[in-house]
């Protein structure tokens, strides 16, 4: 089976096989290589198109529908190979050399004025490349010597990796000396089939680009052996940068891109697009010979082209591209407007690239929570759900766009078509996984257990200090390729989540009391409240220290229904407490589907009002509510130790005024000259009771003196730990 | 030595010095001058013979006119000028002395050969 297409052909309509066709194409461009030295070229080819045709039409006329490979195959045999002409050219030329000098060639003479009007283009120089010539063309442009442009390039490629996506747009954008200007064949990207390890992309690519085959080899297989002997390498932040683009699993990807996108070379028309032309003497003739028509009609065809894949500005800029190249015109507008349009590419470039990354990265995030997903996601259905989300909904958008783009720049027509209804019916199957997904999910975490407060039993609720801490683990994770930020430590069969919000309140009592309220979601209350009531959280006490577990540990079978501790400490007037780093995260792992209507509202659950608090802080309760023990280092920097058995005092207390003390001691000294006096006078001893209120009036001057000073056994190692913090704090 | 190879440019250099014979005859069609000449054993490429007239025909050689055909579009059928006939002649003269050259120092063994294919060509 095989495509007929009718093409105008000498002013005769020809119905031909498309293979055919491409035979054609490529023995008549031969014929124009073989003859650009020639002087009347065009009539050359001319007149044997003219007579291809006829033959064509002979063929058409004994009752051919269509001309095959094998007509055409006839036709060029008769007509004879540019190969089979070199023999038998030679003496005729010779001879006739001679008389050709005399005459005027109007082909020189237009090729001599194109040499000294065209306006000046930016082309890749072919001659004088790194790589792709970029940097020597824009050197030749800007008249400049390459070096330098090379350097400047090298800066920003390593300064910011900035250059080096310039360099690959200007790579692709920028027409080749070799390739464009020359009356050639386009050069088109192939995979080649006969030097191929897997696919054959990479010696594709070294064609396309006209390098060694080594150097793609090189970039695919560096950052696949990265990928297989380090996972670390690639954090989420700098993901976009270049090279963590570069050296990542992201290699293998991208050559499953180009496999899908990239046509092999089967046939020998392919074979010869895909290695272009080489440069050599004849051609750089043919270049010369080309009219200024011819090249207007290129720069038409090549901005037509371009328009397409682009944008509408392209189609504008081709046509004055042609213009400009017809109108030989030459001028600093002329310079300004090109200037203008690479920078519109330029940043057409970048924002298409800028689009491209960031769906990429959208599927690594989603590809990074698979492992998660067991401890979501219920085995069975809601699992396929998840995994057509995934690959379908995620992937399959992500794959096609980047094919669409590299198809479009790449000139690869074919059937995009079918490619294009695979991708969106696949998407679609997509949505539909994500709809149900999304509807499934919902349901898991529609309803919220009962709240139930309960209480946690203290060894010795009596201490004088709290220090609320998690023990580290004894395994190792920090070695671990992959952490989710929320999901802690992640394990094969159990994860953690550090749910647990701790309030700090102000006890009625005077020792601490520790309640907490386990809470969960699920698809009905009573699910809701089997999952709380698994949530295993273990809480001991040693001494002054409070060892809480790490997180809630969620394993496959419980699945991860928002499970949720409050753990609210009450800590009594006068006693200290605090809470680790290590400990309690502010900010925890939730879902929320659908209305939250029965959310616990922890906020006002009993009347004892909230403390506010900082991790790694000490703070000591007092009547007014929690304060930083270490704001008074600020006040004294040594204190004198007191062997003072006193409890400690609130710094309320210490806050008092000394008026307010001198008030009341001159009170009291009032009473008791008051006192004296009637005991003077009456010798009356019921009121003696009074007293015990003298040796009061020293005691107040006590607290004065001991308040400023930690008066426990542990202070000195406080100090410590308040000097430090304070110098954070700092 | 190649012998096909010395025979091809022995036939190649009077190809041109044929296919002016030809066109002397009067108007042709190209295709016609290569049957013309495979009839006389003479074979020549299209392709090859499309640039040569080309080549004759901006030397002022040759001249050509479009012929309405029955079938699709004009064809190009070539004739020969005066300043081609002139150069025919001299072509004509410079051949009958290599002929007779050639003719006299071959003679004893391959007379009749040569002299067929060749007195076939006026």
């Amino acid at each position: 089976m095989k495509k007929v297409i009718n093409i105008n052909f000498q002013g005769r309509v020809i119905p031909i096989e498309e293979s055919a066709y491409d035979i054609l194409k490529q023995y008549i461009e031969s014929l124009t290589r073989y003859f650009a030295n020639e002087d009347g070229k065009e009539e050359i080819i001319n007149d044997i198109e003219g007579r291809i045709a006829e033959l064509f039409g002979e063929v058409l006329k004994k009752g051919s529908t269509c001309i095959t490979d094998e007509d055409v195959n006839t036709i060029i045999a008769s007509m004879g190979r540019p190969e089979d002409f070199d023999g038998e050219e030679a003496n005729i030329h010779a001879q006739i050399n001679g008389e050709d000098k005399k005459q005027s060639q109007s082909g020189s003479q237009q090729h001599n004025s194109q040499y000294s009007n065209d306006p000046k283009r930016l082309f890749r120089d072919e001659n004088n490349k790194v790589l792709g010539g970029v940097c020597s063309g824009l050197a030749n442009y800007f008249g400049i010597d390459p070096v330098i442009m090379r350097i400047l390039f090298l800066i920003t490629i390593f300064g910011a990796g900035f250059g080096f996506i310039t360099y690959l747009i200007l790579w692709i954008v920028v027409p080749s000396t070799a390739s464009t200007v020359i009356g050639s064949p386009r050069k088109r990207l192939f995979r080649d089939a006969d030097e191929k390890v897997i696919a054959g992309v990479c010696s594709g690519l070294a064609r396309y680009f006209g390098i060694s085959v080594i150097i793609p080899r090189l970039l695919f297989i560096i950052p696949f052996l990265s990928f297989v002997f380090r996972f670390s390498h690639w954090g989420w932040w700098d993901f976009p940068h270049f090279l963590s683009f570069s050296f990542s699993p992201g290699a293998l990807f991208i050559y499953i891109i180009l496999w899908l996108v990239i046509p092999e070379a089967k046939s020998a028309a392919d074979k010869l697009e895909m290695k272009g032309e080489k440069v050599d003497l004849n051609n750089i003739k043919s270049t010369i010979q080309n009219d200024l028509e011819g090249l207007g009609k290129k720069a038409k065809q090549w901005g037509t082209e371009f328009g397409e894949t682009v944008s509408e500005k392209g189609k504008q800029f081709s046509s004055e591209a042609a213009g400009v190249a017809k109108k030989n015109s030459r001028g600093v507008g002329d310079f300004i407007v090109l200037l203008f349009k690479i920078f519109a590419y330029f940043i057409i470039g970048v924002v298409l690239f800028a689009v491209v990354v960031a769906l990429f990265s959208i599927g690594v995030v989603f590809t990074g929570l698979t492992p998660v997903k067991p401890f979501v996601i219920d085995d069975g259905l809601q699992n396929v759900y998840a995994m057509g989300t995934l690959l379908l909904f995620i992937w399959v958008p992500i794959i096609g766009l980047i094919t669409l783009i590299i198809r479009r720049l790449a000139k690869i027509k074919g059937n995009s078509k079918l490619l294009r209804y695979a991708f969106v019916s696949l998407w679609l199957i997509g949505l539909f996984c994500f709809i149900s997904l999304i509807i499934s999910v919902k349901d898991d975490y529609y309803y919220s257990n009962h709240p139930a407060e309960e209480n946690v039993e203290l060894v010795n609720p009596k201490v004088s200090k709290l220090e609320i801490t998690a023990p580290h683990t004894l395994r190792y994770y920090n070695r671990r390729w992959f952490k989710m930020e929320p999901f802690a430590s992640y394990d094969e069969d159990s994860v953690f989540v550090q749910n647990v919000r701790i309030r700090i309140v102000k006890s009625k009592s005077d020792s601490f009391t520790i309640t907490q309220v386990k809470l969960a979601n699920g698809s009905s209350k009573k699910e809701a409240d089997n999952i709380a009531s698994k949530i295993k959280y273990d809480i001991i006490q040693e001494d002054t220290i409070l060892k809480l577990d790490k997180g809630i540990t969620i394993t496959r079978d419980q699945k991860f229904r928002n499970q949720h501790i409050i753990l609210t400490i009450a800590v009594p007037v006068g006693k200290k407490i605090k809470v680790n780093d290590n400990i309690g995260w502010n900010d925890d792992v939730h879902l929320h589907m659908g209305f939250d209507n029965d959310n616990w509202n922890d906020e006002d659950y009993n009347d004892q009002k909230e403390e506010r608090w900082d991790h790694g802080v000490e703070y000591i309760m007092t009547t007014k509510g929690l304060e930083r023990t270490d704001k008074k280092q600020e006040d004294e920097e040594v204190a004198p130790e007191n062997n003072d058995d006193q409890p400690n005092n609130a710094v309320e207390e210490f806050k008092k005024s000394k008026e307010e003390i001198l008030k009341q001691k001159e009170q009291k000294l009032k009473e008791l000259r008051d006192i004296d006096k009637e005991l003077q006078n009456s010798g009356d001893s019921t009121r003696y009771h009074y007293q015990p209120d003298n040796p009061k009036k020293p005691e107040a001057k006590k607290i004065v003196e001991t308040v400023p000073t930690k008066s426990n056994n542990t202070s000195r190692t406080m100090h410590f730990d308040e000097l430090l913090l304070m110098k954070f704090s700092i | 030595m190649d012998i096909q190879n010395t025979q091809s440019q022995m036939r190649k250099g009077v190809l041109e010095f044929c296919i002016l014979s030809v066109i002397r005859q009067g108007e042709v069609y190209p295709s016609d001058i290569v049957d013309k000449m495979k009839t006389a054993n003479l074979h020549i490429l299209e392709g090859t013979l499309y640039p040569l007239l080309t080549r004759l025909k901006n030397a002022g050689l040759l001249n050509y006119r479009w012929v309405e055909s029955s079938s699709g579009p004009p064809r190009k059928y070539f004739l020969m000028t005066d300043k081609g006939l002139e150069f025919y002649g001299e072509l004509e003269r410079t051949w009958k002395e290599l002929a007779d050259a050639v003719h006299s120092l071959t003679e004893p063994i391959t007379e009749t050969e040569t002299s067929d294919s060749i007195e076939t060509q006026p």
